[in-house]
């Protein structure tokens, strides 16, 4: 029914190929509009998607899945080349064309400086072509081929300027992470086989039910595994390192992959697979706790950081950390529905901060930022709105969604008091974070007076007033959004209920956090120096990141090393290489010693011959 | 056509050797068309292959020794059709890369093509002296092409190469007569020929022997860990042309041995040791992983990921059903294409910096941005990322490990460890990629030029196949499946002792 959608995968793959290949020989003006046009088309096309959805029975917006090809055909497993057009898929494909083409059009000012313009759209148009696929595959292998093509496609983008040694690190980091993710993935795949003798969707989420009772060990495990995956693509702890160092890349390849779209993929999978894990209350709540834990640990981590993308990159493991906490306490939709208004927001925050850095020729620290506010009056408002949606100011679009999530870790089904406390704590340190980063950048006086600040191109400051658009005003989706990805998650539409002073206190502590902002960094430096010498412990395990890529290093890193060493040392060249030459050496020594026999004198070799025979006639004769 | 196949190479090598004095010109022409129509040949036979049943098709047969009832029989099945069409293009590669070989380069085409052409009959042999004789075959070039036109410690490197593969394959000898005998007791009938062999059923506790003889012949030419000290000191001593062969295709006809022997002439000690084997392959591909994360050369890290690697297709052999020894078969193409495209990465790498060190260069993609790009695709291939080949392989062995009926209880804990050699393949691959390609350049030579056409059309083959089978992995697994389940269900119809239920090949 919907074999246009073809499209949004071949469009972007297209661009890659052809920008990979001729990009160096056409202008930069072509290469630009290439990479933008084929994700532009791409996302008009996901609208004819969403308008077909709209129009068919609800019922009928389930399970269409597109059949390319037989990708292998045996006698035990067999696979389509195939994709699912269903609400869920078109939902994220929305956001991934979406926001992704904005994203395009700012890299166009963005990048423009840069010799190697065209493989950066190349880049860009294959983490779309990959993130699509992720989304759109209709069984687990092609999900898994999505999921480590997205992978790549930041590992490339992370790593985008080869020349710097840190990116390089940055983006090997990412990549292993994201493989040891994939391993995990590729276990559950087997389990899933195994049990269910398909990898489609369709077959497995149709046969779930029947097959497991709640909390049975094989579900718990094939959620767990999957989970791993997840974990590691989204970041939450404890494998969620690489993405800080991720900031490495350019900052059009974070506001789309690393806050918009790619590190949302763990939340799609587990809203993807929510039969299962609707099967597995105990991984729901280890999804909840590690979500709330992560949302609390970043906003810690994020509080105390001087860069700019990194303090960012914080808050975005801390907001997936709550859209983690909406999918663990059972709430699909409004778990996907913050990963919306985060993808405006957050792309938002970032495309922002490119724009100021942009201007400040390339730098990052915020502590020599200050007094933006009147140079770059756009980026100025437009940061201003997405800060306001990110801490769930109300009736901004963060506020509908953050807000839901908050109130359904209690009143969920799933949820409970300790959720809802830890959630709103976390809350009070993003409106902490956010705002002081917004007043060191904005507000005060410049502090690097030689650098003279100016407002972004056109075509980077009119995504930015699109995306800010959004952020204001896509809070009123989120009815429509529950109902519209109702059919995927069992015809499910959540509502919580209303307490107005759960409300008012979640409101009340998002503000706190903000005055506190206000209280220690636009009233002087005093309070300041106090609370960080009070604190001093704290600060201290907050700014070096609680010590993890310490920890990870003394504890693998070096291990793995040290052991393979001692592998080739030990175990290969004294062990196995020694004993074969040794056996080796001991038949030459037999031999040498045997060859005294050969002494080159007839007589001897006549007595030899003789005794022989005579050996043989005695066998012969008497046995 | 078989034959043709494999004699032409040979009758080329031979010509090459004995006529002494042609232009280069004239001898580079000739050990290409020999290869290019072997190789076209080979595309044939693929293409005429009928797949639907999964029996010997091609088969040519005459008497050879009618004393011993030895015969001329060649034959090829799904399985070694690619193994054939996989050497054959190795082939083209390694004559093409042997190109700029300075010394007596006559001698070494010639020594080439010989080896090309017994490893080309180990493939398509259906006669157990045969096979040996081609086994033998294609040991002795190797023998001189190492130890003439290596580096290093070459000799020691090849002689300890050539004596390790020699002991296993005089057990083999022996094995192969023994098998023979045994079917002469039952049935009066003497015979090598392997399909009727195979029909044989061997005394359980002869079986212990006979496999043990011919399993330790062929995992030492895979080699399975820990069997595979000779591995790194050849692969590191040889020459890049050679290489290209000895990796891509000598090491797949230990593999192929399992599976045309082992596995349907023993079916009761096969299950017996699966798990053990199971254990040395997985142990194997943690094993190389491991110690390639720690290497800093070049050839001798891509030397032990090939023990990782291997290791995967031994294990997907042994975990009994057909999809794992189907991506087995797989595996052995994909890594044919991989490894040997690493191979001569790495020796275009060294021709340029003079060094295959890690340490010492590094920012290559500044100079070689062709390079960089199909290193950057066989990297990828190679560290199994999903879509592309190198994983669709790993994929159907782990899954199949996974459901293993023989491997049970064990099966989780080797997929585990082939998921840790899995991550440290992508630490190792990307170490060699980044540290040779990327960061800053200095240090490098003023003169250093990006790869040129010859060089191209090395790698470009090989980018294409990574690709297309990773997008297409039925056009080999529709051919493979038949055999592998023929091999895999091989009745036993001769001999049957009087108690047996009949039930043979599982």
């Amino acid at each position: 029914m919907y074999p246009h959608a073809w499209l949004i995968l071949i469009l972007p793959m297209l661009g890659f190929i052809f920008l990979s290949w001729y990009g160096k020989r056409v202008s930069k003006t072509v290469a630009g509009f290439i990479g933008c046009a084929t994700i532009g088309v791409a996302f008009l096309i996901t609208l004819t998607l969403l308008a077909g959805l709209l129009i068919s029975d609800p019922a009928e917006r389930v399970g269409n899945v597109q059949v390319a090809y037989s990708w292998l055909n045996m006698q035990t497993f067999h696979l389509d080349l195939a994709i699912l057009v269903d609400p869920l898929s078109v939902f994220m494909l929305l956001v991934i064309t979406g926001v992704g083409f904005l994203i395009h059009v700012y890299s166009v000012g963005y990048m423009s400086e840069d010799p190697e313009y065209a493989r950066f759209f190349s880049y860009m148009n294959f983490f779309i072509f990959s993130m699509s696929l992720l989304v759109l595959a209709a069984d687990f292998f092609f999900l898994i081929v999505g999921w480590a093509m997205v992978g790549l496609a930041s590992y490339l983008l992370i790593g985008f300027w080869t020349h710097k040694t840190s990116a390089v690190l940055a983006a090997r980091k990412a990549f292993v992470m994201n493989v040891i993710g994939d391993v995990g993935m590729v276990i559950a795949a087997f389990m899933i086989y195994d049990h269910f003798g398909s990898i489609s969707y369709a077959e497995v989420f149709s046969a779930a039910p029947a097959k497991f009772m709640a909390n049975d060990v094989d579900i718990l495990l094939i959620t767990l595994f999957l989970l791993v995956g997840a974990f590691a693509k989204s970041a939450q702890i404890p494998l969620h390192t690489w993405l800080p160092d991720a900031m490495e890349g350019p900052t059009p390849v974070s506001a789309l992959i690393h806050a918009a779209t790619m590190v949302t993929a763990g939340v799609y999978l587990i809203a993807r697979c929510n039969v299962l894990y609707m099967l597995a209350p105990y991984t729901l709540f280890l999804i909840a706790s590690v979500g709330v834990l992560t949302a609390l640990f970043a906003g810690a981590m994020g509080m105390v950081q001087y860069d700019i993308k990194r303090v960012i990159a914080y808050s975005t493991m801390s907001q997936l950390g709550y859209m983690f906490l909406a999918v663990g306490v059972g709430v699909f939709s409004v778990g996907m529905f913050h990963l919306m208004t985060h993808a405006f927001f957050k792309a938002l925050l970032f495309l922002g901060a490119g724009s100021v850095i942009h201007s400040l020729h390339e730098e990052q620290d915020i502590r020599k930022m200050g007094g933006l506010a009147r140079p770059m009056p756009i980026t100025f408002a437009t940061f201003l709105i997405a800060s306001l949606a990110l801490t769930a100011f109300p009736l901004t679009a963060g506020f509908y969604s953050k807000d839901a999530i908050i109130m359904h870790s209690y009143f969920s089904e799933y949820g409970n008091f300790v959720f809802w406390g830890l959630a709103l704590l976390g809350a009070g340190m993003t409106g902490f974070y956010t705002f002081r980063l917004f007043f060191y950048t904005f507000l005060g006086k410049s502090r690097s007076p030689e650098a003279h600040p100016h407002e972004s191109p056109w075509v980077m400051v009119v995504p930015l007033m699109i995306l800010a658009f959004l952020s204001l005003f896509a809070g009123h989706l989120a009815g429509w959004v529950n109902e519209f990805l109702a059919p995927v998650f069992g015809g499910h539409v959540p509502h919580a209920p209303h307490d107005s002073i759960m409300e008012a206190t979640a409101i009340t502590v998002s503000l706190l956090g903000i005055v506190s902002a206000i209280g220690l960094y636009l009233t002087g430096k005093n309070q300041l120096e106090f609370v960080k010498t009070v604190g001093a412990p704290l600060y201290d395990l907050m700014l070096n990141k609680f010590y993890i890529d310490e920890l990870y290093n003394f504890f693998i890193t070096k291990p793995m090393r040290v052991i393979g060493k001692f592998f080739e040392q030990r175990a290969e060249r004294e062990g196995i290489d020694f004993a074969i030459d040794m056996v080796g050496d001991q038949v030459r020594e037999v031999s040498r010693q045997i060859s005294v026999l050969q002494s080159g004198k007839v007589r001897w070799y006549a007595f030899n011959t003789v005794a022989g025979l005579i050996l043989v006639l005695v066998f012969v004769i008497f046995l | 056509m078989l034959s043709l196949i494999v004699f032409i190479p040979l009758l080329a090598g031979l010509f090459l050797m004995l006529k002494r004095g042609l232009e280069l010109e004239k001898v580079i022409k000739l050990a290409y068309g020999a290869v290019a129509t072997a190789f076209v040949l080979s595309l044939f036979a693929l293409v005429g292959y009928d797949f639907h049943h999964g029996e010997m098709q091609y088969v040519d047969s005459f008497v050879w020794v009618p004393l011993l009832n030895i015969t001329y029989t060649v034959g090829a099945d799904g399985i070694s059709l690619w193994l054939v069409a996989l050497t054959a293009f190795l082939g083209i590669l390694a004559i093409n890369s042997a190109r700029t070989q300075k010394q007596n380069p006559q001698q070494f085409l010639a020594l080439i093509l010989m080896m090309l052409a017994g490893t080309l009959g180990v493939f398509v042999a259906l006669d157990t002296i045969l096979f040996y004789v081609f086994w033998e075959l294609m040991l002795v070039p190797t023998y001189f092409l190492i130890g003439m036109w290596g580096e290093g410690k070459r000799i020691y490197a090849t002689t300890k190469f050539v004596l390790y593969t020699l002991v296993g394959s005089l057990l083999m000898l022996v094995a192969i007569v023994w098998i023979t005998v045994i079917h002469y007791d039952a049935t009066q009938v003497l015979t090598f020929d392997i399909q009727t062999l195979v029909q044989t059923h061997i005394p359980s506790e002869v079986q212990l022997f006979l496999f043990g003889f011919f399993f330790l012949a062929f995992a030492i030419k895979v080699p399975i860990f820990p069997f595979h000290s000779w591995l790194p000191h050849t692969y590191v001593a040889c020459p890049i042309p050679v290489l290209v062969l000895l990796t891509g295709a000598m090491s797949k006809t230990g593999a192929y041995g399992l599976i045309r022997f082992c596995l349907p002439l023993f079916p009761e000690a096969v299950s017996d040791f699966s798990l053990i084997i199971g254990a040395m392959a997985a142990g194997g591909i943690v094993y190389g992983a491991w110690i390639a994360v720690a290497q800093r050369d070049i050839k001798a890290l891509v030397a032990y990921s090939s023990i990782s690697h291997l290791g995967f297709i031994v294990l997907g052999i042994f975990s009994g059903n057909n999809q794992g020894m189907s991506g087995s078969v797989l595996q052995m193409v994909n890594h044919g294409i991989i490894a040997s495209a690493l191979f001569l990465i790495v020796g275009m790498l060294e021709e340029r910096v003079g060094t295959r060190d890690l340490d010492r260069f590094c920012g290559l993609k500044g100079r070689m941005p062709m390079l960089y790009a199909m290193f950057m695709l066989i990297t990828l291939a190679a560290l199994g990322l999903p879509g592309l080949n190198g994983f669709v392989g790993e994929f159907l062995i782990l899954m199949a490990v996974w459901t293993s009926p023989v491997l049970g209880e064990m099966a989780f804990i080797y997929v585990l460890m082939a998921g840790l050699a899995i991550v440290f393949a992508s630490v190792y691959m990307l170490y060699m990629f980044q540290g040779a390609m990327q960061e800053s350049t200095i240090k490098l030579p003023k003169d250093m030029t990006d790869i040129d056409r010859r060089e191209q059309g090395l790698l470009i083959p090989a980018c294409i196949l990574v690709v297309f089978l990773g997008l297409f992995p039925a056009v080999v697994i529709d051919r493979v499946e038949p055999a592998v389940k023929h091999v895999l269900h091989t009745e036993k119809t001769v001999n049957l002792p009087a108690h047996s239920d009949g039930h043979g090949g599982h």
